[in-house]
């Protein structure tokens, strides 16, 4: 619901601070979902009226007019709407007026001098029309600036009032709750009671078939009333909040509506019809339409409606689908002098579906389908009546005619101060209970266990579970009312029915931001050292490989075996000084000797295709401290993937290993910026590799020497296989991963393309040089180079091979051209050819 | 020309009737129907003719250029439907013979337990919290309140290093390191390593695994300790597993307790690996003593809190009936390989 500042400050004294203002709204329940600022407009926009308007020859709709703004001379002016002419007020911009999306200056338009303009709302800022220019009422001062008419400056607020709350949905419901938030008192408008006079030619019957859904309908007659225009006030307050003035009776409906959320129709009078033909008084019948009954609404359209629809018609037809749309017949007109002022409640259900079945939804249905009380429709009436008669001079016949069969019985709620400790988590006091719940219109009746006694008037009293406990099978606990506050709900709270409900309504009103936080989170655990870990050992664990878990000890003698430098062993080496045996003398500097003494043992065990891994800490002494750095170490021989019958055994070698380090660091988004060589006395020399991401070693992968294994009774003339070590210092990719998260790139729009080329290199030139080299020549077009055959033999020179790549082509601007293809294909093979003289297959 | 037409008419369906791919059609539409066409320039060589006879041959062309067309199309046609008819023919294979795959590996039931036991807490709302394995007397004793002539500090049961650390003997060390560093609330679980100088046996070794639980929180009670207890043994063991709490001594809880649950094997009817008694331990237990929260600088007025500890091995060998705890350091393949079936 969209609000204006202005309009709310009539009925609570607002903080001037807009800020504290939307933040109040906001944290009590009604989002303020947009903020539109109505700026103050110059002093040179004036209230000025036309005196003369001529066409100006050669233009189909330009007038040169002359117009007066009080004071000095009047001005020529060119002005192109089509409502334009002598003798309406309207609003003239001067010269060096800055309005919200131009700036007046002189001008000539078609040879004719132009200094000012007239405006209409949309070109001040305060509506979207445009249809034409402003046009004032004619008893409107000259020169007036139009601030005061618009009241501006002023903010709009565009409020989100949840289904629950039908009060919200008029400024006096905005103002009771934020004086419930606030402290300060509502301010409601004054209502006198209304004395009807007595009409003998003018009555109404009034007919209520249908209480089910229509629960009270109250009709007030008037007559003398003078249909025009509304006052400049009411205009202002109806265009603000987006209605269309119409008259001044439809926008009183219109304003009561706005004020008080409560939705009204007017009938014109003369035009319904009575029960049976020669009645004095016509009807308002409310009734189901019948099957087929035709319906012209208000717009123009007509309906066929079925027995389900609750209409209000006269002694013969619908004349209005009940509140949701008015009719055309009985529409208020300029030749309306009197009419029927209809104050009504209906049942939510029948609304809604009436508006679902018919397609028209409109704020009258709006309002109703979110429940409004029966109780409310007598002071919208009254107020509606009151502003009737002071702006359209009209005078009230009767008195109220209320059909209204079964009262509503009062409800009174019991809350438990206890339970809102319980419930919200801190405590309130008693007092602060009472008054923010008297703010919003409920009545505290007593204190402690309930007497009957001091009611009279039937009521519903909500305390016990009664109900509830007879529909299903749950005892629930007896709740203890000795110790409990009851208030009276309010009739315009449809939504309170439950102490759930008034805890609610204390705790928002409070502020949630009263309610205390128990615990901090302590943010102890490293969650992402925790995935990485389990992401790497998973991964070896689907590659086929074993987990082993070893005692964290070794033997001083076995890492001389591996030829550790004894330096580097006085070094770092942890001693236990009461060991079990000698070799769990020392902590272990690597996992190396573990893993081969259980290759060793598993090798003796007939196994033959063996890939063994452990994730363990290792100990290094470190000056008079120590580190404990995680590792993971693979050990593998044998087959990488079991033979199938439509494929060979493929056997462990540097590239099926190189595969599984590349595959893990790619799945943990971490790219491999460099490789080098990582010499160790265990490993072949120039069959190692180091893997690094910056400046951190991410993994090395090595093939044992024969000695090594040897020395760990590894029979290699027995085996004859090839044992490959990984090694994966855990803490280095934990630490690079860090804060590493994928983001979402736009897919490309235009299709890759992928060229094919084969040519003859020497054999010394290493493949990543090429592929990097390749990739330099247009790295924005070259997306990705790909190896797909390598061979060398007969069919190429000695000491060369013969390499076939794809080129994966895109360009993100737009789709490749062959051209442009050709070009860089050509490029490429040029700079092969300057760099390395390589030769075309 | 009639001689002509007739000689491009058979000339067309000849052509059209041996295309074999999209590609024929393709090539044989644009001789026929292209801009330079054969029946285009059937059209061009209508000029030359008498004007009497121009209708009569404008027409023949027309129906010629038409018979073209609807060739061209049911060609496609027929071919289309003979790829169709290729692409869903049952293909000669041994559905029986074995698919190809990548065998799984396996992780060690030592990592299975003790991730199932990090994720059951986790999902209690438990933390994770690591310390070093290697540790001092302040941590591992000192701040547990074991006092300084307790026997578990001796060299027969704790291993000590010649930089004067020792190896922790449980994973509490963890909780004093977590006490110090973070105020309450605390609520972690420490898994790991830990070491005493027993000889490996059925049911020793001197390297084990650990997990300890340790809640630090105003109104934390024994109530709570026995919540959490129950809640692990049925997520970890099944639903119809009970637990219960006995009166122990540790000199870091008052009070201790030991924790039972009942006997996973023959549901607390009693059976050789209960030793009859339908229950079996689990671990020990209690409420932070008042003198360990001192000694960290925690109120044990204003906070309380229980710790327990459970033995990794132990509860593997349960779960998987592994009757020796050896068999979990052999690191046997053909052992581990019964676990590729268990997710971590």
């Amino acid at each position: 619901m969209r609000i204006s500042r202005r309009w709310l400050g009539n009925y609570i004294d607002l903080p001037d601070d807009n800020e504290l203002l939307i933040r109040t709204l906001t944290f009590s329940g009604i989002e303020v979902e947009a903020v539109e600022e109505l700026p103050a407009l110059p002093e040179t926009v004036l209230t000025a009226r036309i005196l003369t308007a001529e066409k100006i020859p050669g233009t189909d709709h330009l007038m040169a007019c002359t117009v007066e703004y009080g004071g000095s001379n009047p001005v020529q002016v060119v002005c192109g709407a089509p409502n334009c002419r002598p003798g309406m007020l309207s609003v003239l911009a001067l010269p060096g007026s800055v309005l919200p999306q131009l700036t007046i200056k002189s001008a000539k338009l078609k040879g004719v001098e132009s200094h000012g303009m007239l405006c209409s709302e949309r070109e001040l800022g305060i509506s979207d029309t445009h249809a034409g220019i402003i046009e004032l009422d004619v008893n409107t001062p000259l020169g007036l600036p139009v601030n005061d008419l618009y009241e501006l400056p002023d903010t709009l607020l565009d409020l989100e009032i949840t289904p629950n709350r039908s009060d919200l949905l008029g400024y006096l419901g905005i103002a009771r709750d934020l004086s419930a938030s606030l402290g300060t008192p509502v301010k409601f408008p004054e209502l006198l009671p209304i004395a009807g006079a007595d009409c003998p030619a003018i009555d109404l019957k009034l007919i209520l078939e249908d209480s089910e859904n229509c629960p009270r309908y109250t009709a007030r007659l008037l007559t003398d009333i003078r249909v025009q225009d509304s006052p400049q006030w009411l205009k202002t307050a109806l265009i603000k909040t987006g209605l269309r003035p119409i008259n001044n009776v439809v926008d009183i409906t219109n304003f009561v509506m706005l004020e008080t959320g409560h939705p009204l129709h007017a009938f014109d009078y003369d035009q319904l019809a009575p029960v049976e033909a020669g009645d004095p008084q016509p009807a308002i019948v409310v009734r189901k339409a019948r099957p087929g009954e035709e319906f012209v609404a208000l717009d123009g359209k007509s309906y066929v409606l079925d027995d389900q629809a609750l209409v209000i018609a006269d002694g013969q037809k619908a004349s209005a689908l009940a509140g949701v749309m008015g009719g055309k017949d009985s529409a208020i007109s300029d030749s309306t002098r009197t009419l029927v002022l209809e104050s009504a409640s209906f049942n939510p259900c029948s609304i809604r579906a009436t508006s679902y079945k018919y397609k028209i939804s409109t704020d009258s249905s709006y309002r109703f389908e979110r429940h409004l009380s029966p109780a409310l429709p007598v002071d919208a009436s009254v107020r509606a009546t009151e502003l009737l008669v002071r702006v359209s001079g009209g005078k009230v016949c009767h008195a109220l005619k209320d059909a209204y069969p079964e009262p509503e019985r009062a409800l009174y709620l019991a809350l438990r101060p206890r339970r809102f400790t319980e419930l919200i988590g801190y405590q309130l006091e008693e007092s602060a209970i009472k008054s923010y719940l008297e703010a919003l219109g409920c009545r505290f009746v007593q204190y402690g266990a309930w007497q009957e006694e001091p009611l009279t008037d039937p009521a519903l009293i909500h305390c016990h579970h009664a109900e509830e406990q007879k529909a299903g099978k749950t005892e629930f606990t007896e709740i203890d009312c000795d110790h409990a506050l009851y208030f009276q709900i309010p009739p315009h709270r449809v939504d309170l029915t439950r102490e759930a409900d008034l805890l609610e309504e204390l705790a928002r009103l409070a502020g949630y931001d009263r309610v205390p936080q128990k615990t901090a989170i302590s943010l102890i655990m490293d969650r992402h050292a925790h995935r990485v870990q389990r992401a790497i050992v998973d991964h070896f664990a689907l590659a086929g490989f074993y987990e082993m878990t070893n005692y964290s000890f070794c033997d001083p003698a076995q890492l001389a075996d591996l030829a550790f430098p004894s330096e580097e062993l006085d070094r770092i080496l942890l001693r236990v000084i009461n060991p079990q045996s000698s070799n769990q003398s020392a902590m272990r500097i690597s996992l190396l000797p573990s893993l081969l003494a259980n290759l060793s043992y598993n090798l003796n065990h007939g196994e033959r295709n063996l890939k063994l891994m452990e994730l363990a800490r290792v100990y290094h002494r470190d000056g008079d401290s120590y580190t404990e750095p995680l590792f993971l170490t693979a050990l593998c021989t044998g087959q990488a993937a079991p033979e199938h019958w439509q494929q060979k055994a493929r056997e462990i070698d540097v590239y099926y290993l190189k595969g599984i380090i590349e595959s893990l660091l790619g799945s943990l988004n971490l790219p491999v910026t460099a490789t080098g060589s990582m010499p160790r006395p265990w490993l072949v020399d120039a069959e190692n590799l180091a893997f690094y991401s910056g400046d951190a070693l991410c993994a090395s992968l090595g093939r044992m020497r024969s000695e090594t294994l040897e020395r760990f009774g590894i029979d290699i003339h027995k085996l004859k296989q090839d044992i490959w070590v990984v090694e994966i210092p855990v803490q280095n990719i934990v630490e690079a991963t860090r804060g590493i998260s994928t983001e979402f790139q736009p897919l490309p729009r235009h299709p890759s393309v992928v060229r094919d080329i084969s040519f003859v290199i020497g054999l010394n030139i290493p493949y990543g040089d090429i592929q990097a080299a390749i990739k330099a020549v247009d790295p924005s077009l070259i997306q990705a180079v790909s190896i797909f055959d390598e061979y060398h033999g007969k069919q190429v020179p000695a000491g060369s091979r013969s390499l076939s790549l794809h080129l994966f082509l895109q360009d993100s601007e737009k789709t490749l051209t062959d051209e442009r293809v050709d070009q860089t294909v050509a490029s490429v093979l040029k700079m092969l050819s300057a760099a390395w003289q390589i030769k075309m297959r | 020309m009639k001689e002509k037409l007739r000689e491009v008419a058979d000339q067309a369906r000849e052509l059209i009737a041996a295309c074999q791919t999209a590609n024929d059609i393709l090539n044989a539409k644009a001789q026929y129907l292209g801009k330079k066409s054969l029946i285009n320039q059937l059209y061009t060589q209508l000029r030359d003719l008498p004007e009497q006879d121009k209708p009569a041959f404008g027409q023949l062309i027309n129906e010629l250029r038409a018979e073209v067309e609807q060739l061209l199309e049911r060609r496609d046609q027929e071919l289309k439907q003979a790829t169709r008819e290729l692409h869903d023919q049952t293909r000669e294979q041994d559905l029986s013979l074995p698919g190809c795959f990548q065998p799984r590996g396996s992780l060690h039931p030592i990592t299975i337990i003790r991730r199932r036991i990090e994720d059951v807490f986790i999902g209690l709302g438990f933390e994770i919290a690591e310390g070093p394995d290697i540790d001092d007397e302040f941590h591992n004793f000192d701040a547990l309140n074991t006092p300084p002539d307790h026997p578990s500090r001796n060299l027969a049961d704790t291993f000590y290093l010649d930089n004067g650390y020792l190896l922790r003997t449980q994973t509490s060390t963890v909780q004093v390191r977590t006490m110090e560093k973070y105020p309450p609330p605390i609520h972690i679980i420490s898994p790991g390593r830990c070491y005493r100088n027993d000889k490996p046996d059925p049911s020793h070794s001197p390297v084990f695994h650990q997990v300890e639980a340790l809640v630090v929180d105003k109104g934390i009670s024994l109530a709570d300790l026995k919540d959490t207890l129950q809640n692990f043994a049925q997520i970890m063991f099944g639903p119809q597993v009970r637990s219960r709490i006995r009166p122990h001594f540790f000199p870091f809880t008052e009070p201790s307790a030991e924790m039972d649950i009942s006997c996973v094997s023959c549901k607390g009817t009693g059976c050789r690996i209960c030793k009859n008694s339908g229950w079996l331990e689990l671990g020990g237990a209690g409420m932070v003593d008042p003198a360990v929260f001192k000694m960290l600088g925690i109120d044990p007025e204003l906070y309380s809190g229980y710790a327990l500890g459970v033995g990794i091995e132990r509860i593997a060998m349960l779960k998987y009936n592994i009757p020796d705890m050896r068999i979990l350091y052999e690191n046997d393949v053909r052992m581990l390989r019964q676990f590729s079936g268990e997710t971590g």
